[in-house]
Formats: C-alpha cells, structure tokens, sequence
C-alpha cells in the first residue's frame, strides 16, 4: 500500500462495518508527516521527522457509541479496530440525544489550504528558519539564552460515513516561537514571540526574532504593584484568550445541554453595541479553515455574536440535534482518536474606533496586559489569573512591567465592561483577528491587601 | 530466544553506529488504552486504543537527530533511522552546544508490574456495572446535582529501549484511572466538584474505591461550592492541603530543577546549586521508585530510576538529569528522560514529586494565623521557570480567622514567585499524602507524574479575587 493511499483502508473498513448489522458508523483514515526543530539554550538542539498514520472507528448501535482506534493501516489491524468498535457500541448504552449522522453535502473547495513547499521541505532546508530567527535577535541584543523551535507538518485524512459522506481533506502548517532569556545580575528580560499558518510564507521568522528579543529586553525591571480596581487594556494576544472562551463556551453539547456559563445567552446582549464577532472557516489560507468540519459537514461563515448579542450557538451534528437545529459545521475531530467535540474555527471581532496607541494615551492608571490567559472555570464563568505580562500606566504611557499580579473576576463581567476596541490588532494564522480592548475596571491582586 | 523486535532495535542500533553515530537509540512504545464514559447513569460509550511505534535518536558529530515512525516494518525503521541521521546532519549549532552524553554501564532487564486483577480479564459489561455504581452515588446526593460523568480508563504501556551503550530493558506498566465530574445548579449559578483516583495498578483499584471517597465527595463539593464565596483578593498567608501542596512543589520547584532548563539558562536556579534557597523546613524529592501515578523502574534512555532530593533543608542539592544533563551539569543520571511516545524523544521529567514531612498537626499550623486562606484540592497550574513565577488554581478555600476555618471560597488562584515563596514556608506539617495522579505538559509532551506534599503554610502569598 502506498502510505499516502488513505481510501482503500478506509473502505475496507466500511466494508466490514456494513456487514455488521450496526445503525450508524465512520471510518477516518489519516497521515501526518512533520518535521521540527527544537531551540534550546544558545542555538539549536535538536531535529526531528515524524510519521504518523492511524484509523478511527466509530460504530453506534441502539444510540450507544464504540470506538477504537489504531495506529496501524494493516489489514489484520483494521479487522481488529472495526470488531472492538462494534462490540463496545453492543455493550454502550442508549444515549437519548444521540439522532443520526450528517450525510453528504457537495460545496467548492475552501483553497490555499496546501502549501507544496512544506510537503517538500526537507530538514536540510527548514534549518534555516531557526537559524534566522535567532540571529534576529542576537541582532536586537546578543547573549540570550533561547527557548523555542519551528515545525511544520503535511496532513492528510479520509472520512467515509454509513450516510453517506466521502471526503478527502488536504492541509499543511508551519509555526515558529521564540523565547529569549536575558539576565542582568538577578534581574530577568524573558517574553516570548510566535507566528502560525497554513504556507511557509505566511510566517516572517526574522520578524518573531526580533520581536521576541525586543519584547523580553522590556521586561527588565519588572516590579509588583499594589492590590486595586483598575482598567485593564488587553493586548490581541491576551484578547484572543477572552474571545476564544467565549466561543467555545457558546459551542457544542455542554453549551446545549446547559453546562456553560454560556448556556443561557443565547439571544442576550451581553457586550457592547459595537463588539461583533464572526466565526469564519472559509477564509482562503486561513489555519482554521476546512472545506468540510469534522463530520463532513461544510463550514460556512456564521455570526456569533453582533451588537453585542448572542445569536447563535457553533454546533456539531449532536449538540444540533439537542436543540433540533441544523449543524453549523463546527465539528472537530481530535484526529483519528474518535471524539467528535465542537468549536470555533477563525475567530474574526469586529474592529473598533481607536487606536491602541490612543488607548494607552487616554488611560490615566492601568495595566497593559501583553500576556495572560483569560480561560475562565468554563462551568461557572469565574475567572482568577496571572497577569503574566504586563505594564503598569500612568497618564497615558507605559511605565515599567508588572510581575505577581493577578486578576479576578466573571467573564460576562469583563465582557459587559468592555469600554473600548481597537481597530488595529492582530491576525493569526490569516484567519483569526483580534483587537485590543479595554476593560472598565478589575479587581487585582498585588502586593498589599486591599483597602 | 531473541525476539523479533529485539532483533530488529538491535539491528538499528548497529546501523546506526556504522553509518556515522556516536550514539544511537531504538524505542519501541506500545500503549493500549481502554475507556468507559458514562454520563447522567448512561454508559454512552466505550472506547479502545493501540499507539505503537519505533522512535530512533542519534548523536552524529555533536548533533542530535530524531526520527519516528508507527510503521514496524524493517524497512520503515531504517527509514526513520535516515531520517534520524539526516536530521541530525541537517542542523547547524552553536558553538559550545555540542550534543553530549554520559557513558553509562549497559543495562539488560525486563520489569513487569504485577497487577492484582487484570483489567482485560473482566467484562465491558462488569466495568459498566460498577462504573454506573460509582455514578449513582453522585446522582442521588442532592437534587441540586445537574449532571454527573464518570471516566473510567485502564492503560498498558510497554517501553523498550536499545542502545549503543548495549543497554536492552524492557518494562510493561499499567495504569489505572477513573475520573468523577459532578456539575450542581441552583438558579444561574453552576459550580462544579471533582475526584481522580489512579495508580500503576491493575482494576483492584477501582474495585476498592468506596463512593463515600470518590464520587459522593466530588457531588457533596458541588453542591457546597454553590453557597460558597468568591475569594478576597491581596496578599495572604496561605495554608494547603496536600493537593494544593504537590501542585506547588511541582510548577514552583519541580520544573525548574529538570536538568534540561537549567542547562540552557531556562530556569530561575540555574546558579544556585549548593545555595540556600528555600527555608530550613524544606526538603524535596522526586521519587519514581515510589509507588504513585509517575512510578517506573527504567527511564525511557534505560537509566535505572533512583530517589533523588532537589532540596535538603532549604539547600538546592541536585537537578533531575538525563544522559544529556549529566553530562552538561556534571551529575550523574537518576533515571528522569522520559518521553510521551515514540513520536517524541525523551525529555527530563518529574515523576513523584514531594515535600517531605515536617512534625506538625493541622491544628498547630492553624493556630497562629490571624487572618489568611486555607486551600484546597488542585485543578491545574503552570510556571514561568525562567522568571520564577508560578500559578496554582485550586478547587476551593476558606478564609482563616484567628486559627478557624470559617467563610468557604470558591474560584481560587494563588500566584508566587519561586524564590521569594520557597523561603516564605514557615510551617510544615505531617501528613504527607500523595494524590494528584495526572498527566504533565511540557514541550508538546504529556507524561504520568504524581506530587503531594502534607499540609504547609506559606506567607505572602497573592491570592487571584473578585473582592
């Protein structure tokens, strides 16, 4: 068998399936190929190639669900995997939500999703972009002690479904990071720098480098500051933390099924009149985009949010059938593992009226958070995080960063108090854009106790 | 008689030598994986897996190369060992960054953990039963339970390693683990209780797990953290449970004593071996000899596994090394490369990571404490080891008035800095439990560890509130 020949595994899983007296069953095939390259202290350590093929099966009988999976496309191992899934999906129980499987749907190809020259890269010439990154930031300051690497990956998969879906999906990605550590005696310089995307073009590896170097060299001299309410203006790469949440909060069946802090919104104006949000997996070359989701089920723009209201859940075909609605083609599959879950694929916010420059200007006293998670206790919506990065301001400029402080809150709170969007932000991966925004007030937690 | 797959890392390991390596590698990992899930009493599906492969690492002229492969055909592995020796010629390093190793005496064992009762010798339709037992206890605690889960799963791992040292072991553990999820309403307000039991056992764990301790707790703190508060927010003298404490001793210690980040300037102890760096009450072990999650007896370079102390008495005394470490750092292996599968190359890793007991009750460490916070049981946290700053989010609290526990807290996070909290612990208790049995991320790789701690108190600490 040729490794990259993904269908006629498949098929012959199917064919053993359809003699099985099953209801509902899939079959995914898939090959990945990667190749990586690992920074570690003052250069590069290590390089590494990668094969991986495998086989899911999911076989669903009386609403009970078997699974099995398997990292071997040989026909013993195929036989194998299909019999493990149909005697467990026997032994399962009926799962009362469980109604049918998509069937097939034919839409033009999302393109610019396959990069030729990363399914031809060899080592010997990705070697280069670390090389590159590196040297960017010995030219900013040379010295550092460096955490990082750069990989890249061509994958390909097959889906055949009982109902009728047949689909071949194609894809590469590259992505690079960069940590520089820099000391002074005891005193620290270390932040960090990323890029992701569907092309090798889509990453400027000198640009992350620098970035990364002149971003840690600003850390220096990081001080704790006392305990507060105070607005807090959340750079994209924070931002992108806050938004993500909220989507996928808004997705698949524990939204459905009332197990978010999320569930109830629907309908509901819970963010400024201005903020918007578009989740778009169609977007030419974007990393989240796909012709198909995971269920075979094409992706299509949806608006999730606008006016700040909430109008609409990201379903996969399970969580669609909870609330009797149609899928909205946001299934993901985890590979050939076989969960099938739910969630945003390029999260797209409307950009605001500001500036982020005339952000920081016009904010008499707060923080510039430039790096924190924003992930919420997904159940109840209460937050408690360390702002990682940040930078005190004060009348309207950036005075020195911040360290071992924390933020506490409810996310809905955060998002009710958004005061301002920015228009400039940033894109990842060509496809996900986010801005900065600023936050009312928020509770932090510092040095002293409060007052 | 030789086995086949003997034979055939055997024949890699030579290949590799003759085609240029000064260190060449063979691994083979096999792990079969088996899960129930069971949601609101509905065992809605039921799950198996294979991941097997061969991962191949050498050192050709002071590089390391890596290749995998899950394809276990002769010629796929001398494919990946190409691609191995090709990776490593493909990269260009610094200099003074020359790939370099310890030698090791050669190795030749096979180690199999015993289990009591075999998990593949009873039914998809027994573990059901039992797991919908489990379940039901949750389910009938209060009518304020919305949903219950249940995730039970049962591993086999079987790790063989080969290398140009001569070192041949084999080790086959399995692991046990189940899961208890319980969500509890009351109006819009949904909070959320947990409970995980695991070991390197067989199903005799899940046979002796008493609802009363498991499922049963994690519904009764679903419902309490319903009434419960957000926390204050501020600095605090803080107290935790032998949860919250191995979750400490793991992200605030443990990472940044894993030899790789301290030889390549990613760690905040870098220079500090032999200082004082933590109080006098502390002293910290990683231990995988001990039996926990992260227990093992050869690391996945065929090091065999020791007890090692990264703290006496607040003095920094060693690092956690691999082959590569040792060499750099100048210690000596103690068995911590290990890698998730053989599509990753080892890497050092904690294992059963503890604070060793001091001689105090609860009570006594209590007492004295005029107004601080209690925490405990810990969800998940992360360390930024080259600043040193660190972030634990706990499961719950109280708030200490004059030696009491009083108001209950929910939705808790504590944030340190490495050095500053280390010598900030001015008590240390006697119970020491270890019961955190769980995966660690780091570099793309999640591996079994364990961490405990007995209960301790640590001052000025920053507590994430909403008040």
């Amino acid at each position: 068998m040729n490794r990259m020949d993904l269908v006629t595994p498949a098929e012959k899983a199917m064919r053993i399936l359809s003699r099985l007296n099953i209801d509902f069953y899939d079959v995914v095939t898939s090959y990945t190929r990667s190749i990586s390259i690992s920074i570690l202290g003052r250069g590069i350590k290590e390089a590494s190639s990668r094969v991986d093929i495998g086989i899911g099966v999911r076989a669903f009988k009386n609403k009970g669900m078997g699974v099995a999976y398997s990292q071997s496309l040989e026909d013993s191992d195929i036989e194998v995997t299909v019999k493990r899934a149909v005697g467990f999906a026997r032994v399962a129980q009926p799962d009362p939500y469980f109604k049918s499987m998509p069937g097939p749907s034919k839409v033009p190809e999302v393109p610019g999703l396959f990069d030729a020259n990363i399914a031809e890269l060899t080592l010997d010439d990705a070697c280069r972009f670390p090389v590159e990154m590196i040297n960017a930031a010995e030219g900013v300051r040379g010295g550092a002690m460096y955490h990082g690497g750069f990989s890249a990956s061509h994958s390909k998969a097959c889906l055949m479904t009982s109902t009728g879906v047949s689909i071949e999906a194609e894809k590469t990605a590259v992505s690079a990071y960069l940590q520089p550590v820099y000391r002074d005696g005891d005193d620290v310089g270390s932040s960090y720098e990323f890029d992701y995307g569907v092309s090798l073009n889509d990453i400027d590896v000198y640009w992350i480098g620098r970035r990364a170097a002149k971003k840690s060299l600003e850390q220096f001299g990081s001080r704790k500051i006392e305990s507060g309410l105070l607005p807090l203006i959340l750079m994209p790469e924070s931002s992108s933390s806050l938004f993500s949440s909220l989507l996928s909060a808004l997705s698949g069946e524990a939204a459905a099924k009332g197990r978010t802090f999320a569930s109830k919104l629907l309908g509901r104006q819970i963010g400024p009149e201005n903020l918007e949000i578009l989740d778009d997996g169609t977007i030419p070359g974007a990393i989240a985009s796909s012709t198909y989701d995971g269920e075979g089920v094409p992706k299509r723009p949806v608006k999730v949010l606008e006016r700040g209201t909430v109008l609409t859940f990201l379903h996969n075909s399970y969580s669609a059938g909870i609330m009797n609605v149609e899928s909205t083609g946001h299934a993901i599959r985890g590979g050939y593992g076989g969960y099938v879950g739910a969630g945003p694929s390029n999260i797209r916010v409307k950009p605001g009226d500001s500036t982020i420059n005339e952000i920081i200007a016009e904010t008499k006293r707060g923080i510039l958070v430039t790096s924190a998670s924003f992930t919420p206790n997904m159940v109840s919506g209460e937050f408690s995080t360390t702002i990682d990065e940040g930078f005190l301001i004060e009348g309207g400029e950036k005075k020195h960063p911040v360290k071992n402080l924390m933020a506490g809150g409810y996310i809905l709170n955060l998002i009710k108090d958004i005061e301002l969007i920015s228009k400039d932000g940033r894109t990842f991966g060509k496809g996900h854009f986010f801005p900065a925004i600023k936050i009312r007030e928020v509770r932090l937690s510092g040095q002293s106790l409060p007052s | 008689m030789v086995s086949i797959l003997r034979e055939l890392l055997e024949f890699i390991v030579e290949r590799g030598l003759s085609e240029g390596a000064s260190f060449c590698e063979a691994r083979y990992f096999e792990e079969r994986i088996n899960s129930i899930g069971v949601e609101n009493s509905v065992a809605r599906s039921l799950s198996s897996g294979i991941l097997r492969g061969i991962g191949v690492r050498v050192i050709v002229d002071g590089r390391w190369g890596f290749a995998s492969t899950n394809m276990l055909a002769r010629e796929s592995a001398e494919r990946a060992l190409r691609d191995a020796i090709g990776s490593a010629k493909s990269i260009v390093i610094s200099a003074g960054e020359e790939a370099k190793i310890v030698e090791v005496k050669p190795s030749t064992d096979m180690v199999i953990h015993h289990v009591k009762v075999n998990p593949l010798d009873i039914s998809p339709e027994e573990k059901v039963k039992r797991v919908l037992e489990l379940e039901s206890a949750a389910r009938g605690f209060s009518d304020r339970i919305k949903d219950t889960f249940i995730t039970y799963r049962d591993f086999e791992t079987k790790v063989v390693v080969c290398n140009s040292f001569g070192t041949f072991v084999e080790e086959i553990a399995p692991r046990t683990q189940i899961i208890c999820r319980v969500i509890a309403k009351e109006g819009d307000n949904l909070q959320e209780g947990y409970e995980v039991v695991g070991n390197v056992a067989g199903y005799e764990l899940i046979e002796k797990i008493n609802a009363e301790e498991f499922s049963l707790k994690a519904a009764k703190r679903a419902v309490e953290l319903l009434s419960a508060h957000p926390p204050p927010s501020g600095t605090y003298t803080v107290v935790v449970d032998p949860r919250v404490g191995g979750l400490f001793i793991h992200e605030a210690i443990g990472h940044n004593s894993e030899g790789d980040l301290v030889f390549s300037g990613q760690s905040i102890i870098s220079d500090k071996l032999g200082q004082k760096i933590a109080s006098s009450l502390v002293t910290i072990i990683d231990d995988p000899t001990r039996m926990g999650y992260g227990h093992f007896v050869y690391d996945h370079e065929g090091t065999r596994a020791v007890p090692h102390k990264i703290i006496e008495s607040g003095v920094l005394v060693g690092f956690l090394h691999s082959l590569e470490t040792a060499a750099k750092l100048g210690g000596a292996p103690n068995g911590s490369a290990r890698a998730q599968s053989h599509h990753h190359p080892p890497i050092v890793r904690m294992s059963n990571t503890y604070l060793a007991p001091g001689d105090m009750s609860l009570e006594e460490i209590l007492e004295d404490i005029d107004c601080g916070v209690y925490l405990s049981g810990s969800q998940y946290g992360y360390v930024e080891s080259q600043k040193g700053q660190f972030t634990c989010k706990v499961e719950e609290a109280w708030l200490i008035e004059k030696g009491e526990l009083t108001e209950h807290l929910r939705d808790v996070a504590i944030s340190g800095l490495t050095l500053e909290a280390l010598k900030n612990i001015t008590a240390v208790g006697k119970d020491l439990r270890m019961e955190m049995p769980g995966m660690c991320g780091k570099s793309g790789q999640g591996i079994y560890v364990d961490a405990g701690a007995p209960h301790f108190k640590i001052e000025g600490i920053v507590v994430g509130g909403r008040r």
